[in-house]
């Protein structure tokens, strides 16, 4: 397979986002913003007390800036298939000789990259300094967090392509995406660490793919696993990546004859 | 075998009827109603290398969704497609490469960005070496006089500007097929000529094999050798343009300019005439060539009446498609 065509759309999306450059420049500002509403929240609950279940005030700060830069970088078009189906612009994206999924997974990685140098290393930076957050457990620990980041981003894509596939039959994915980022946002440990989840929860949770999102890397990052649990929940990373892709792609193609071309 | 085959192709889709208003609408919402609405109906043909044909046919008659599915974005319901030895639909990736297909009314150009780099973006999907990017880029930009508005952002474009861009785009790999779905829709006059020229050079120089479709007849005039008509998702004639001419074109105006103000009394043994008044003093006849002698008919009006000036005229194709639409020549 030749990559060429994926690069040019890799480029092109991360040169788009470099051209607002008023909007870069407030959303990195928004991020500190959201780190300090959190940071003053932890404080208040904490009410000055060093722990609270066994979880202390810097581990607490450590997941939320971790899970929040992680966040930025992650941000997924949700709209990406069910515009194009909505203004008709589908049939060019079939036209082009290359796999619209790849495609997909091109612009995706563009806006990732240009996240993580301009949103998620800025913000991390003044975290950092203001906030402060915890050293990685160990060098060691600080690669396999970087992979199982990874991996998450993985797990969130996949979700994310499952849920546009169904644009091919509503049109409207409006009240899908919300509903799909609710769960993400509350069951992935970003607002709540799942410290504090009731245990029945976290039983629950086992069977989910949210938690392996943004909470497997950072338990990973604060060294709270095993190096043999880091092997089962890494694995558990790659099995979700599988079963989910393997489901959008069955919409995908399910959906491709189904396909109605808005607008003539 | 044909570089197309198209074999009983048919393709439907499911309508939501929704009864007006709000008492329709919360209606819709607990019970909602479908239709199915065929839009291609067992449709069969073949073009050839290096033919240009004319898709014709009424506002939704198939016409896009026919060519939506030659092209491998739309599945057919029934039917079998192959073009150059790939069944579109199937290999898309692999056959869109080897095709080039202009939709008049969707631009396949970045809104923002300058209309060559969109140019410069298909090199790189299409992977096109540098050097038949720059012969193509020149030729087309020469022969379709865009040199002035290459470095403006496509927003900023007029209709017919973005429309030659969308056609080079189209072309920039050098396909052997080219769909056009209205490629000169909106165009002005002198628009219209620059495009239709460039097609038929195309075709002539290259051999490109194109179908395309349009609901202007001097496209069809000017540009094609064949002719396929289909209405109401059904194939109703597939030959050569003159062939259309010879089969339907079977009636002859003569416009007669009187000297005055005259009222035609029924004409004598020529029943088959229609009259239609342009004005006062100028009358147009209109009948069946092979029942009505023109020299019967000009020999009785200069004998009868003062006549100023008189034409005759073969019927416009223009005429002929306006009766087939209308379903007043029945066609087999």
């Amino acid at each position: 397979m030749n990559l060429a065509p994926y690069m040019a759309y890799f480029k092109k999306s991360f040169l788009n986002r470099s051209a607002y450059r008023f909007d870069h420049i407030m959303s990195i500002f928004s991020n500190c913003l959201r780190m300090f509403i959190f940071w003053e929240i932890y404080k208040a609950l904490y009410g000055g007390r060093q722990e609270i279940d066994g979880v202390t005030m810097s581990m607490v700060t450590t997941n939320f800036v971790l899970s929040m830069g992680l966040d930025a970088v992650f941000y997924i078009n949700d709209y990406f298939l069910p515009d194009k189906i909505g203004n008709g612009s589908i049939t060019t994206e079939l036209l082009r000789p290359m796999s619209f999924k790849g495609r997909m997974i091109a612009e995706n990685m563009g806006n990732a990259v240009f996240n993580l140098l301009f949103r998620f290393a800025p913000a991390f930076v003044v975290a950092c300094l203001l906030i402060g957050i915890l050293p990685p457990a160990s060098p060691l620990m600080l690669v396999l967090f970087v992979v199982s980041a990874v991996l998450g981003y993985g797990v969130l894509w996949t979700i994310s392509f499952a849920v546009q596939m169904t644009a091919f039959w509503l049109l409207n994915v409006w009240s899908m995406t919300t509903i799909k980022n609710v769960f993400v946002n509350v069951l992935s440990g970003t607002m709540i660490p799942l410290w504090f989840m009731p245990d029945w929860m976290e039983g629950v949770l086992k069977f989910t793919p949210f938690s392996s999102i943004y909470f497997t890397p950072i338990q990973i990052y604060l060294g709270q696993l095993e190096p043999g649990e880091i092997a089962i929940k890494c694995a558990i990373q790659l099995l979700w990546i599988g079963v989910i892709y393997v489901v959008g792609d069955i919409l995908w193609k399910c959906g491709q004859k189904k396909l109605v071309v808005q607008g003539g | 075998m044909s570089l197309i085959e198209v074999n009983n192709i048919s393709k439907s889709y499911r309508i939501n009827k929704r009864p007006k208003g709000i008492p329709g609408m919360l209606a819709n919402l607990f019970v909602p109603k479908y239709e199915m609405r065929q839009a291609v109906k067992e449709v069969s043909f073949q073009i050839e290398k290096g033919d240009m044909v004319g898709f014709i046919g009424p506002n939704g008659a198939g016409k896009s969704t026919t060519i939506k599915m030659l092209s491998g974005i739309l599945y057919p319901d029934k039917g079998e497609i192959k073009v150059n030895g790939y069944v579109p639909y199937k290999q898309r990736k692999e056959y869109v490469g080897s095709i080039g297909v202009v939709f008049g009314q969707k631009s396949q150009l970045q809104w923002d960005l300058p209309v060559i780099d969109s140019f410069e973006l298909l090199k790189a999907i299409y992977r096109i070496p540098e050097e038949k990017y720059r012969k193509n880029l020149d030729r087309f930009v020469q022969m379709l006089d865009m040199g002035n508005f290459l470095q403006q952002p496509v927003r900023q474009l007029s209709l017919g500007q973005r429309m030659r861009a969308d056609i080079v785009a189209a072309l920039l790999h050098s396909p052997e097929i080219v769909f056009f779905d209205e490629p000169t829709i909106g165009v002005d006059v002198v628009g219209k000529e620059t495009i239709r020229n460039f097609i038929k050079e195309l075709n002539a120089e290259d051999e490109v094999t194109m179908l395309f479709t349009t609901h202007d007849m001097q496209d069809i005039e000017k540009v094609c050798e064949k002719l396929i008509v289909i209405d109401k998702g059904e194939k109703i004639y597939d030959g050569s343009l003159l062939g259309i001419r010879e089969k339907y074109g079977t009636t002859r105006q003569l416009d007669v300019e009187f000297a005055g103000i005259e009222h035609i009394a029924p004409i004598a043994n020529v029943e088959m005439v229609e009259l239609d008044e342009l004005d006062g003093r100028k009358k147009r006849f209109v009948f069946e060539n092979k029942q009505v002698q023109i020299n019967d008919l000009m020999n009785f009006l200069l004998q009868n009446y003062r006549v100023r000036d008189i034409s005759i005229s073969e019927p416009e194709i223009e005429g002929i498609i306006r009766k087939i639409y209308n379903g007043e020549v029945i066609t087999t």
